[in-house]
């Protein structure tokens, strides 16, 4: 911390360093597992639609949910990590805080497996009001409220996680509009003075993420008081308001995380800095408010909204993404533009989280479109869209840092890396193109058995993500082969030069 | 961690716990009215035995009925809104009491209190409009302000005056006992569940 | 001193009957307006308790966590239905009431908050937003009267009021938080920019060779 930094300071400073990468490391590992395992719960559910498989639906069903609450959570914790690494060279953040988000979340982790597996809840990820209370006798009022305690937990690890950071934004830049680089967003300050890009977003997905979090615990509270004592109710159209406040932003903020890696890895192999000019800080001052205001595009089809939020919905979300998509593929091209790059794993990895985010926009712009929304929503058009910007966004990014992080430990046994890469990229394409072209052919969403004109789709969706599953799962395990010796890796206490110091 | 951090801490949660869970009886109940109910179930307590005056204008105490389970409502006469579904349910309970010969041993007691406004007229009217007539079903109010309070207190009925010129009061049915005491706090519904109850409560 | 006779006069005000009754006469008014400022008196009096707090106890109050969670468990108690009927309906209940708001919740929370971290009041912060918005979705929308005292329609009132309070709760703390409000002292070079300290920089890998 100080100048006088003493030879016990540093024996200290050393200890830190460890215990962070040790905690870095139990990050990527959990994360990648879970996304395999929930990727296989996914490959499952399309092989099933397929008829490949013979899964019954009430099973079906509890996938469902499973793979969507996992899916959501895992990518907070792959975001969280990327954030935590790099936001941490520019802010004083707390390891503690950190594992303890780990830890809230494998137990929450647990709760929701159990009500799922155990208790039957299949009520899908959205716990949408009063459905969990309402389960026919699938799934008792224990199995929704263990999955209920489940999403409590781990919302309660992340609000400290995004309190711990936005602490240490506020400590180091003295607000978190500085942090945004909002003076030199609206010309106040020089473009130079800004905050390196890691922290912008790291500020933004933390506001978000902490709004979203406590909105979503008051639902929580809400739909937990409604299973014991069914006479406490409350407006179903309230509920979703908040439900899906909660959701999107919560899922949304893990894109916003998981582009730091963008922003630190790139420009590594490029040895060009990236550039934060006013443009890049206006548009995250820009994103924060949008994603805040744009949720009311998930409920286009619910005719009792009042129709100027889902006018804002439709407006909003054809803006919501683009001012921060716009500058990190601007930007990502500009780095790599001429730059002499190596491309290996990671760096291709880094740049395909950029273009399948770019991609997943555009028909996520057509389903935002009231009209559209009101045909394609309940159609597999929609997952197609997220699973677009999810699976070859977030995803991609996560990867790449992982491989990056595992760059350190040459394995000379393991070859197949760009092989994982290619089968992963490519059947991701193929994932989600199958469902594109289901949801334009009007396959609904979210249904066990599928009609027999439907399966072409199912069986050209299963395929692609046979090769997703084949692809990560290479890239997983050459990850946590090199994890014990990624562990013993003697860490420095000296600062590392910086990417855009590196640069100059 | 300091010394005496955790000691501390338990003793801070442990004292905590136990007041909420004595105000919620044992973390049962939240409301004042479930509190009632619970409290009633576990100790029956004897209501004090007021003088009051029926809709034939005759006194008449609870130790009148004695020997028999008696269902007791509160209400008054003047009330545009549950006390009508609650004189219509008690005019069912008669309807099926008159139909199984009225030899169950159970009667009705609805008191007002409201007594300002409801004297015997007041009273007579509404029993008039339920097909009320003593001594099956009495409509009465208490002779003295000081037993209309003594009863509200006892049976832990609160009535607080709406902004019309009435009063919000709660709709449950009490169920007394053959010794007169205060055993059951239930809902107004069904004729059938209230005389399997009070059927229950004589035996 | 004159922290004290605040005290001492928003204590006796609250107590008084037109005040007290006024106050207690509305749900909302009760919850939001009379049970925060009973615990207002507490925080004012903190820092005269504070000179005799015993050592072992200021000790043992380890980050403050012990007596944020009395104010937690105080708080709950006086959030129960049945617990604001009490003390409309019996005076020993109200006694209880406006002695144990201050000490209980005003006293305790004065004297740990200071010993709190940074993320620990953020984390308090957070949690009482969310609980109180719940509670205020509840009483909203609960299709029964919980409160013997209320009618149907104050409770309704007294949940948009909590809502209300967590809509300017959230709105306060992004603001001050987004702008850089600090009610303790303003940040030494808030302007700064970044600063890269040994201990916050990272050991990751060097460049691919």
């Amino acid at each position: 911390m100080s100048a006088h930094a003493g030879r016990a300071d540093i024996a200290g400073a050393r200890d830190g360093e460890t215990a962070a990468r040790a905690v870095e490391l139990a990050y990527i590992a959990v994360a990648a597992i879970v996304l395999l395992l929930m990727m296989l719960f996914g490959l499952t559910m399309r092989a099933t639609q397929a008829q490949y498989l013979d899964v019954q639906p009430r099973l079906f069903y509890v996938l469902l949910t499973m793979h969507g609450a996992g899916m959501v959570g895992i990518a907070g914790v792959a975001g969280a990590v990327v954030m935590w690494h790099f936001v941490r060279r520019h802010v004083p953040v707390s390891t503690t805080v950190f594992l303890a988000n780990l830890v809230l979340f494998l137990i929450g982790a647990v709760l929701i497996l159990g009500s799922g597996f155990i208790g039957g809840f299949a009520g899908a990820w959205t716990f949408l009001y009063p459905l969990p209370a309402h389960s026919n006798g699938v799934w008792s009022a224990n199995a929704a409220a263990a999955y209920m305690l489940g999403l409590l937990v781990i919302g309660v690890g992340f609000l400290l996680l995004h309190l711990d950071v936005l602490r240490g934004i506020w400590r180091t830049y003295g607000s978190l509009a500085n942090g945004l680089g909002l003076k030199q967003a609206i010309g106040l300050a020089p473009e130079k003075t800004g905050p390196p890009p890691a922290v912008p977003a790291a500020t933004m997905a933390s506001i978000v993420n902490v709004l979203g979090i406590v909105i979503g615990a008051v639902v929580l509270i809400l739909s937990l008081v409604n299973l014991y004592v069914p006479s406490f109710t409350m407006s179903a159209l309230v509920a979703k308001n908040l439900i899906y406040f909660f959701g999107h932003v919560f899922i949304n903020a893990t894109i916003y995380m998981a582009v730091i890696a963008v922003y630190e890895i790139l420009p590594l192999y490029a040895h060009h800095r990236w550039n934060t000019n006013r443009l890049f800080y206006a548009a995250w001052v820009a994103s924060t408010v949008m994603v805040l205001i744009v949720y009311p595009h998930h409920l286009l089809m619910d005719f009792a909204m009042p129709p100027w939020a889902l006018v804002v919905g439709q407006i909003i979300s054809y803006l919501s993404g683009l001012p921060v998509l716009l500058v990190t593929a601007f930007g990502a091209l500009t780095v790599v533009h001429r730059s002499g790059l190596r491309w290996d794993v990671p760096s291709g990895l880094c740049f395909v989280g950029v273009l399948g985010w770019a991609a997943g926009v555009i028909p996520a712009i057509a389903d935002g479109t009231i009209v559209v929304n009101s045909v394609m929503h309940n159609t597999q058009w929609v997952p197609g869209h997220f699973h677009t910007y999810l699976l070859l966004g977030t995803v991609a990014m996560f990867l790449g840092y992982m491989t990056w992080t595992a760059k350190e430990v040459p394995h000379e046994t393991i070859g197949t890396e760009p092989a994982a890469f290619w089968l992963y990229v490519g059947g991701g394409i193929i994932f989600v193109v199958a469902f594109l072209a289901a949801g334009s052919a009007s396959v609904p969403r979210r249904y066990a058995v599928h009609l027999a004109p439907w399966l072409t789709y199912d069986r050209i969706g299963s395929l692609g993500a046979l090769l997703v599953v084949l692809g990560v799962g290479i890239m997983v395990v050459q990850f946590l082969v090199r994890v014990p010796a990624l562990a013993r890796l003697p860490t420095t206490t000296t600062a590392q030069p910086l990417p855009e110091a590196a640069a100059e | 961690m300091t010394r005496g951090f955790l000691p501390l801490l338990a003793f801070v949660i442990a004292t905590g716990l136990a007041s909420l869970g004595f105000a919620t009886s044992g973390f049962r109940v939240i409301t004042t009215e479930g509190a009632r109910r619970l409290a009633v179930e576990h100790h029956p307590r004897a209501v004090p035995d007021v003088v009051l005056v029926d809709q034939d204008g005759k006194r008449f105490t609870f130790s009148t009925y004695r020997g028999k389970a008696l269902l007791v409502e509160f209400i008054y006469t003047s009330c545009p809104t549950i006390c009508g579904v609650l004189g219509d349910d008690f005019g069912h309970v008669l309807a099926t009491l008159r139909q199984d010969g009225g030899t169950s041993g159970v009667d009705l007691l609805s008191i007002s209190f409201d007594p300002a406004r409801d004297g015997p007229p007041a009273l007579r009217s509404y029993a008039g409009r339920f097909g009320a007539s003593a001594p099956g079903w009495r409509i009465a109010v208490p002779a003295t302000r000081e037993g209309l309070r003594a009863l509200l207190k006892s049976f832990g009925v609160v009535v607080i005056p709406d902004r019309f010129g009435g009063f919000t009061h709660d709709a449950a049915v009490y169920l007394l006992d053959g010794q007169g005491r205060l055993v059951r706090i239930l809902d107004a519904g069904p004729p059938a569940t209230l005389l399997a109850e009070a059927a229950h409560a004589v035996s | 001193m004159p922290r004290l006779a605040a005290a001492a006069i928003l204590w006796f005000g609250l107590w008084l009957p037109p005040l007290r009754s006024g106050l207690e006469s509305d749900m909302a008014l009760h919850m939001t307006v009379q049970i925060p400022l009973l615990a207002l008196v507490g925080i004012l009096i903190a820092p005269e308790v504070r000179r005799f707090e015993p050592r072992w106890l200021a000790e043992a109050d380890w980050l403050g966590i012990p007596g944020i969670v009395l104010v937690l468990f105080s708080t709950s108690y006086w959030m129960l239905p049945v617990a604001l009927d009490s003390a409309l309906g019996d005076w020993r209940m109200e006694v209880a009431k406006f002695v144990s708001l201050p000490l209980l919740v005003g006293v305790p929370l004065g004297l740990s908050w200071q010993r709190m971290p940074p993320l620990g009041r953020l984390f308090v912060i957070a949690n009482i937003i969310s609980k109180v918005g719940a509670l205020g979705g509840l009483y909203l929308a609960a299709p029964i009267r919980l409160c013997a005292y209320y009618r149907l329609d104050q409770q309704a009132e007294a949940g948009s009021a909590l809502l209300a309070v967590t809509t300017a709760a959230i709105l306060g703390a992004f603001l001050a938080s987004f702008f850089g409000w600090s009610w303790r002292r303003p940040f030494p070079d808030a302007w700064k920019g970044r600063r890269a300290v040994a201990t916050a920089a990272d050991a990751s890998p060097s460049l691919p060779t």
